[in-house]
């Protein structure tokens, strides 16, 4: 029985919620380091993003694309250096839930563009459906 | 000063709700002065009012939703008798009336019985179950109750205080929009819905936590009782989808307050999108409704058989695959909005699909009753009148998922019959069993049986004849909310459903005897034992009612059934475990944090209602200063010695050994 794998085994010392993991003194500004470092690639990445939109430097197609992986890169230092989402074993629930709601709101917003832009195309008023 | 409120919302010319209500408040204020004068005010304010036990809690959501079942009921009656008058005829309800009827009836049963039911019956006993002391944060749980508990205040408000809404129990634009609807009624509705919805979305991050991180030891995941599982998957459902709800309102707000354009005809606004997103959220509603009543069953089943849930781990699987799939049908509910064939047909077949677990059940509880010793009590009616209700419900369902055959069906009653079909035949239904079979738990003693048995009756006959003739007129081509008809074909099936509702109220009456009776012969109902029906899960491993602390020490968990596992070993051993080393308790300190958070958060949105402004400044802040002031207290717990959870447990234990001892020794 899975009841044996030790992953799913509840009161596993070591499953905190992010952010109430015990700490001993040192500890404590090893993890200010960490939102330091945190804030600092956040701010770096934000940074990149209006220099990009502003400068004539990179060919101006891939603007969009690459503000796209700037967004994306900024999520995962969110998730990475502030909500503490790892992989260890310590992390197997949250990890679970951020999956959850990941596919939720992929379902969510992919459902509703599919459905809203066939809605539009279906329902256009007839005097514009050829322009 | 008072915003739109003038002395001419009070509606003194409509008799009808005018009199309804100051009737209701009229009751409500006299069982308050008869409580005040009999000083039970003090007891009532700290065991019920500012209590954070979750078994108190739960049992205030089931009392609400039992007021609220009767109110929503008084609206299905109207309706019934206004369609039975109402042939060539404009009947006794003028069409405005109605309209808020039918709206009032469907916001009220889904928001304020359907849901604080199920709410209600997961606090009782998903801690029980799980062999834990509390949820994870009981001052939020209370929270979560009187936000809820406002939300149908404001409701009932709107009776005799302005109007309610009259667009049904989901306010679809442009319909909603100021323009078309520019009284109180649809702003009543908006922000109950938002302030209960807050209470439920916390009440879902609540129990996602406790399932997840309480467990006694050795309770591992796949030792959970099916109830629990189902209160996952629904909590879970909870906390993806009820955000959907608040944002969309919340864009409907917007457009009606500060002329915003999300859902309005002109300016770039797009009607449809509000579909697609309401129905983001109200699909999984019925999951998070009807999983939870699927879980009570689970218990029934296998408790009043003798046996283990047959297929235990597809039980699991099938629920958790529904949790995620209710994320995967929702335009099954716009067929006819024009998305084309490809979508259609996608969520068509998606929506098929999701009907297979719930089969996979269906076979899994047949064959939990199959080969075992099957004791018929009042909770095994319910369900095996479930059985046979819900597979009509299912067949239906599946049809109106089939696109074409939706293009005939849509907004007809024969819709309204295939949702009642599901809502009364399996969740009520559902919840009733629940209430039956974990009543002694709450309460320490047992229901009557016999009038326990005329209400599934009554219920169960009078659904029949009330939403059979639903469907046939549904197929004849009647459409849902009609005040008046010229067709005489439909006219005598509307009269057989008239009737159907008619045997429904006694069989509410045989409910209301029941409860009566069983407070009046309580003491030869009395559950000494804790364990009436020879449960199999944790819950039955305490006393009835259970100690505040629940178990004196956490119970160790050595497989699915856990109590039953326990019961066979002392049966075995002949002696029950020897007694535990008993400790201290800590247990959280009652909070009237709820309470006024609730009391502001009433006044707030009565004044958002009427556009008071000042007023709904002050109760911001009102509210605000009471979070700040629970964020700050520094005294948390209290603390239950060692001796006295001695005492406590020494009871529950002397009257396990008797029982014990009664019972013929294994062989
Ligand atoms: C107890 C017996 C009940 C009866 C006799 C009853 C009867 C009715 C009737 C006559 C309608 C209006 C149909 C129409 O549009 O012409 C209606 C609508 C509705 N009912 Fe019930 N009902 C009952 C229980 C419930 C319950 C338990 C729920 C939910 C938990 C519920 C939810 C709804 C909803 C959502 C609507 C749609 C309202 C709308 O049109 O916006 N009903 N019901
Ligand atoms: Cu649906």
């Amino acid at each position: 029985m899975s009841d044996t794998d030790a992953r799913l085994h509840l009161h596993h010392a070591s499953d905190h919620a992010p952010g109430d993991e015990p700490v001993s003194g040192h500890e404590i500004a090893e993890g200010l380091l960490g939102y330091i470092v945190g804030l600092f690639l956040a701010a770096l990445i934000t940074a990149v993003a209006f220099f990009l939109v502003g400068t004539s430097l990179v060919w101006q197609p891939s603007i969009p694309v690459a503000l796209l992986v700037l967004a994306v890169a900024q999520m995962g230092v969110h998730l990475v250096f502030f909500l503490h989402i790892t992989t260890g074993p310590d992390n197997y629930n949250n990890v679970l839930a951020l999956a959850f709601g990941v596919l939720i709101v992929g379902l969510i917003i992919v459902g509703s563009m599919w459905i809203m832009t066939n809605m539009n195309h279906n329902m256009m008023p007839m005097n514009m459906m050829h322009m | 000063m008072l915003g739109k409120l003038t002395w001419a919302d009070i509606p003194l010319d409509q008799p009808i709700p005018l009199i309804a209500g100051v009737g209701a408040f009229s009751i409500v204020g006299l069982v308050v002065i008869y409580v005040l004068l009999k000083g039970w005010g003090p007891y009532l304010w700290r065991e019920w009012i500012t209590s954070v036990d979750h078994k108190h809690i739960g049992v205030m959501y089931v009392f609400l939703a039992a007021v609220m079942l009767l109110r929503g009921f008084v609206d299905a009656i109207m309706m019934r008798s206004q369609q039975a008058l109402a042939f060539q005829a404009p009947g006794y309800l003028p069409p405005d009336h109605y309209d808020q009827i039918f709206a009032a009836h469907g916001t009220l049963m889904i928001f304020f019985v359907a849901m604080a039911f199920v709410i209600g019956l997961i606090n009782i006993v998903v801690p029980l179950q799980l062999g834990v002391r509390d949820v994870a944060f009981p001052t939020l749980n209370s929270v979560s109750f009187w936000l809820t508990a406002t939300g149908a205040l404001l409701i009932n408000i709107s009776l005799v205080v302005g109007e309610f809404s009259h667009v049904g129990w989901l306010p679809f634009p442009p319909l909603s929009e100021l323009r078309y609807s520019p009284g109180v009624g649809m702003d009543y509705y908006l922000w109950s819905l938002q302030i209960s919805g807050v209470g439920t979305l916390l009440t879902g991050v609540n129990f996602v936590t406790t399932i997840l991180k309480l467990h006694a030891p050795g309770m591992t995941y796949m030792r959970m009782p099916v109830f629990c599982w189902t209160a996952f998957a629904s909590m879970l459902l909870i906390v993806a989808a009820f955000p959907v709800l608040t944002a969309t309102l919340a864009m409907l707000l917007l457009d009606r307050y500060l002329g915003f354009h999300f859902f309005t005809n002109e300016a770039g606004g797009n009607v449809m999108m509000f579909n697609n997103l309401i129905w983001i959220w109200g699909h999984p509603e019925v999951y998070i409704l009807v999983l939870p009543a699927f879980g009570v069953f689970s218990e029934v089943f296998s408790t009043y058989s003798g046996k283990p849930l047959f297929g235990y781990r597809s039980m699991v699987a099938a629920t958790m695959v529904i949790c995620i799939l209710s994320f995967t049908v929702w335009l099954h509910h716009f067929f006819t909005m024009g998305a084309g064939a490809d979508v259609n047909a996608v969520f068509g077949i998606l929506s098929m699909i999701i009907a297979v677990p719930t089969g996979v059940k269906v076979f899994n509880w047949m064959f939990t009753m199959y080969g075992g010793r099957v004791r018929y009590a009042s909770p095994m009616y319910w369900g095996i009148g479930f059985i046979v209700t819900i597979i009509i419900a299912g067949m239906t369902g599946v049809l109106l998922a089939v696109p074409p055959a939706d293009f005939l069906l849509h907004n007809s009653l024969f819709l309204v019959a295939h949702f009642h079909n599901v809502i009364i035949g399996a969740i009520l239904f559902g919840m009733f069993a629940g209430y039956t079979y974990w009543f002694p738990k709450a309460f320490g003693f047992r229901l009557d049986e016999r009038l326990g048995k005329a209400a599934f009756w009554c219920w169960f006959v009078g659904f029949y004849l009330a939403f059979m003739p639903l469907y046939v007129v549904g197929l004849m081509g009647m459409t849902r909310r009609m005040q008046h008809y010229d067709n005489p074909a439909w006219y005598p099936w509307l009269l057989v459903a008239a009737a159907g509702a008619a045997v429904i109220l006694v069989g509410i009456g045989f409910q209301i005897a029941q409860l009566v009776v069983s407070i009046r012969n309580r003491e030869e109902l009395r559950d000494t034992t804790g364990d009436p029906w020879d449960g199999r899960a944790l819950e039955w491993s305490t006393s009835s009612p259970p100690p505040p602390f629940n178990f004196a020490v956490l119970p160790h968990v050595e497989g699915t059934d856990a109590y039953w596992l326990m019961k066979q070993r002392a049966r075995e051993r002949g002696a029950p475990e020897p007694e535990p080393a008993y400790q201290d308790i800590e247990l959280p300190r009652n909070s009237a944090t709820g309470f006024v958070c609730a009391f502001f958060a009433a006044i707030l949105g009565f004044s958002l209602i009427w556009q008071i402004w000042w007023l709904a400044a002050l109760a911001f802040v009102g509210a605000f200063a009471t979070f700040v002031v629970f964020a700050w207290r520094d005294r948390t717990e209290y603390r239950i010695p060692a001796a006295e959870v001695a005492r406590i447990d020494r009871e529950n234990r002397a009257a396990r050994r008797l029982a014990l001892a009664q019972m013929e020794p294994a062989e």
